[in-house]
């Protein structure tokens, strides 16, 4: 299919896509070297403090000093659970920030950041960089990338709370690294007003055959809609019909959408179409059965063998996405507002105060770390590149000075000297 | 000695038609025909075939010969004349005879062939045929080859013909153009040493005219500074005549390119019974037309066929909203782009897709680039 082709260009099928074995294992994997960082960095910053503390000469008992260690070797840091918790958390409260602006941002721009963030934890943690700082940093980056323009000083004094436009900006740059630069998140809202607009004409008999089905004409999918199953809701005409299901879908891909994995798993025309299922199932299936043509049950077994002995593709397809579907309804129903829920309130003030005791105390202050690196002469920011150790940075940098001197020597030795341009080393 | 024996044996020369020998008339000329090469004098052939065609008053010869085919004899021996003639026949020459193909033209050219060895057998035979004729040895049968050579082989016969003609006459103007420029050369050489004295002899009469006017201590600085003046002219121009010489040979240079850019016709008869190993000509396909998009069909879609109106209670006011469309808000890319995004990836299975894509990548350990990046990362420090 032509439309799937142009999908498979972009940039969210091809960076930020996932199976859910795989956002497993790397939201683990993330969690893992970002908790042994923030046992590092405690770790370090006790012993500094340790050494101060003795050098100013306050007595302090050699044992105490190894359970200070020993405290910092358990640390308890968040799971990979906690952790998504907490960013959802935070996605809801992008939400609740674009709403406080007058006039509301749109929900595109608001959609944008929160996938933002939630690209953005993927290889990161929480526990090196609290999300309360990215959240605004996202917004205000999404803003830009969707083409709704609004001043830094604007955007700043719109944030509830003591938060300048330096500290907007701070992570701006760790950010886009988070995101690897793309800053292209395809929506399944445009899709839906594509999708309401085939029902609409097919209701009022302007409807066209999908081309790999041209054999039905306008009058037999108007036939076809009207003699669908009632919706749950009665409602007076189609036109409302469709009306109240395009509403309800709307709803569902603002919330439900943002706040799952949905992005991550399935793309943006299964995820409004999972919805619209949601919404009103008879005419998610009537629009899929004129798409892709032939109801598909689970009782009835597929008949239609072609003349190669291969399965009717569209039919293949029929029922993949039937699944797909169906996992992916699943999946936005199974979503509940974590601020309507008192037992999920109460879990998230445990993470929150869990997390203030393993916050990563050198990411602490973004605008400050940035200064730092930035007067330091190292390497470019990896994301979640972690704190680096001054001794082991100064190793390492020895080692480098070393790599290269041998490589100047063997070039030397070169009949026709060295290469010109010498190649890049990734750091 | 030579010329002696050659005089004496003009002298004594009967025309052997009408026995008077050149002793008697000394302005006698013999001529021949190429049908029996049956020498004559010219009165003789006046005489018998002013009036049409007739038979050879030879005896014992009994061709038809017409007067307009009577030539000069141009060897002295009558057997070379004849295989000339034939060779001729055969390869090159054209005789415009009725009723007859003459020329054969067993013209084939090297880069008709597949190799070297088949073009070499092609001159053996070609050798043999010649020789058959000459000496007169299956000429019917010889013939009949050739005939039926020609008749099946018209048209690589004129193509060959067309290029061995426009080779011909493209040396000839490529010999001409050579010597037109060598002629413009000349000319502008002379011209260019022409105004170089001019100018020397005026900067000498400014300087001179200086000199006179100025005072005395400054001759030498006047003296200098004319010598410059001189000297940058004669540069200024010197680039001047760079620039137009180069300009001719990157006239001359495509000019070149032009003439060796003779193509070799489509030959259109292959192996023919006569000449073996030829090389099989292929006729290149006729381009297709141009299709920027390689296949791709711009507005083909697959999941829906675009309408140019979808009833909608939000855009319809659009459509008649002056304010909307003087700006250049054309409704038609939003239904495109929307439905689009619709239906855009509805079969993409990701959980299939990605799975396979990361089995494909091997090399690295995590699943993808960003934990891979973050590990080694983790690993270096």
């Amino acid at each position: 299919m032509i439309e799937d082709d142009i999908y498979r260009a972009s940039s969210q099928y091809r960076l930020w896509s996932y199976t859910e074995s795989s956002l497993q294992s790397l939201r683990a994997t993330t969690n893992a070297v970002a908790s042994e960082r923030v046992r590092a960095a405690l770790r370090r910053s006790r012993e500094t403090h340790q050494s101060t503390a003795s050098s100013a000469g306050t007595p302090q008992s050699e044992t105490s000093a190894e359970n200070k260690i020993k405290d910092a070797n358990d640390i308890e840091c968040l799971t990979p659970e906690e952790e998504l918790v907490l960013v959802r958390y935070y996605c809801e409260k992008t939400l609740e920030l674009g709403e406080t602006y007058k006039p509301p941002m749109p929900t595109m721009v608001r959609a944008t950041a929160i996938q933002y963030l939630r690209r953005f934890y993927l290889t990161n943690s929480p526990m090196t960089y609290h999300p309360k700082s990215i959240m605004a940093c996202a917004l205000f980056v999404a803003t830009k990338t969707d083409n709704y323009y609004m001043s830094l000083r604007q955007f700043a004094e719109g944030i509830p709370g003591e938060t300048t436009a330096e500290d907007v900006i701070a992570p701006e740059f760790l950010l886009m690294q988070g995101l690897r630069f793309t800053f292209d998140v395809r929506h399944p809202f445009r899709g839906l007003e594509g999708g309401v607009m085939e029902l609409q004409a097919i209701a009022e008999g302007q409807g066209q055959p999908a081309p790999h089905l041209p054999h039905e004409t306008a009058e037999d999918l108007q036939q076809g809609l009207l003699s669908i199953a009632p919706p749950p809701v009665p409602s007076s005409s189609m036109a409302d019909r469709i009306a109240r299901a395009h509403t309800k879908t709307r709803e569902l891909l603002k919330s439900a959408a943002q706040m799952t994995d949905a992005y991550f798993l399935y793309t943006p025309s299964q995820i409004w179409l999972s919805a619209f299922l949601l919404a009103d199932r008879p005419l998610a299936e009537f629009l899929l059965d004129v798409k892709l043509g032939g109801p598909v049950t689970a009782t009835i077994p597929p008949p239609e063998i072609d003349d190669n002995g291969l399965v009717n593709p569209l039919y293949e397809i029929r029922s993949k996405l039937h699944r797909v579907l169906s996992e992916c309804s699943a999946l936005l129903q199974s979503y509940t507002p974590l601020s309507s829920d008192p037992v999920q309130m109460k879990n998230l003030k445990r993470i929150a105060k869990k997390l203030y005791h393993c916050q990563n105390p050198e990411k602490v202050n973004i605008s400050a770390a940035r200064k730092r690196e930035s007067a330091r002469p190292s390497p470019a920011i990896q994301s979640d590149a972690g704190p680096v150790t001054s001794e082991s940075e100064s190793e390492r940098l020895a080692k480098k000075r070393k790599l290269e001197q041998e490589e100047a020597a063997r070039q030397s030795d070169d009949v026709f000297g060295g290469e010109l341009v010498t190649q890049r080393t990734k750091h | 000695m030579a010329p002696d024996a050659a005089s004496r044996r003009d002298e004594d020369e009967v025309c052997p038609v009408c026995k008077s020998s050149r002793y008697l008339n000394p302005d006698m000329r013999f001529l021949i025909n190429p049908e029996c090469y049956h020498k004559m004098c010219e009165s003789c052939v006046d005489r018998i075939f002013s009036s049409g065609p007739a038979n050879c008053p030879v005896a014992g010869c009994r061709k038809t010969l017409r007067k307009n085919r009577f030539r000069k004899q141009t060897f002295e021996d009558i057997g070379v004349e004849r295989e000339v003639d034939i060779r001729r026949r055969v390869m090159h020459m054209q005789y415009s005879q009725i009723n007859r193909i003459t020329s054969i033209r067993l013209n084939r050219r090297e880069e008709e062939f597949d190799s070297k060895r088949a073009y070499d057998d092609f001159l053996e035979q070609r050798e043999d045929i010649i020789g058959n004729l000459v000496s007169r040895i299956d000429v019917a049968k010889t013939e009949a080859q050739l005939h039926k050579y020609a008749t099946e082989n018209m048209q690589s016969i004129r193509a060959n013909q067309a290029i061995e003609a426009e080779e011909a006459s493209s040396f000839q103007a490529r010999i001409s153009l050579e010597q037109e420029e060598a002629r413009l050369r000349r000319q502008a050489a002379r011209e260019e040493y022409e105004t170089e004295r001019r100018e020397i002899q005026a900067g000498r009469e400014d300087f001179l005219s200086k000199l006179a006017s100025g005072s005395s201590t400054d001759a030498a600085a006047i003296a200098r500074e004319g010598h410059k003046v001189l000297l940058k002219k004669s540069s200024a121009r010197r680039s001047e005549e760079e620039r137009i010489r180069q300009k001719q040979a990157a006239l001359r240079s495509s000019e070149l390119k032009r003439g060796s850019n003779l193509s070799t016709a489509d030959f259109a008869g292959a192996d023919t019974g006569l000449v073996k190993g030829l090389r099989k000509i292929k006729t290149p396909e006729p381009e297709k037309p141009y299709d920027p998009f390689m296949g791709y069909v711009p507005d083909k879609r697959d999941y829906y066929t675009l309408q140019s109106y979808y009833p909608s209670q939000y855009l319809d006011p659009i459509r008649n909203d002056a304010r909307m469309l003087a700006g250049g808000y054309n409704l038609q890319d939003y239904y495109s782009r929307t439905l689009l995004e619709a239906f855009a990836g509805l079969s993409c299975f990701i959980g299939e897709e990605v799975s396979q894509r990361d089995a494909a990548r091997v090399t690295k350990p995590a699943a993808t680039e960003g934990t891979a990046l973050a590990a080694e990362s983790g690993q270096g420090v």
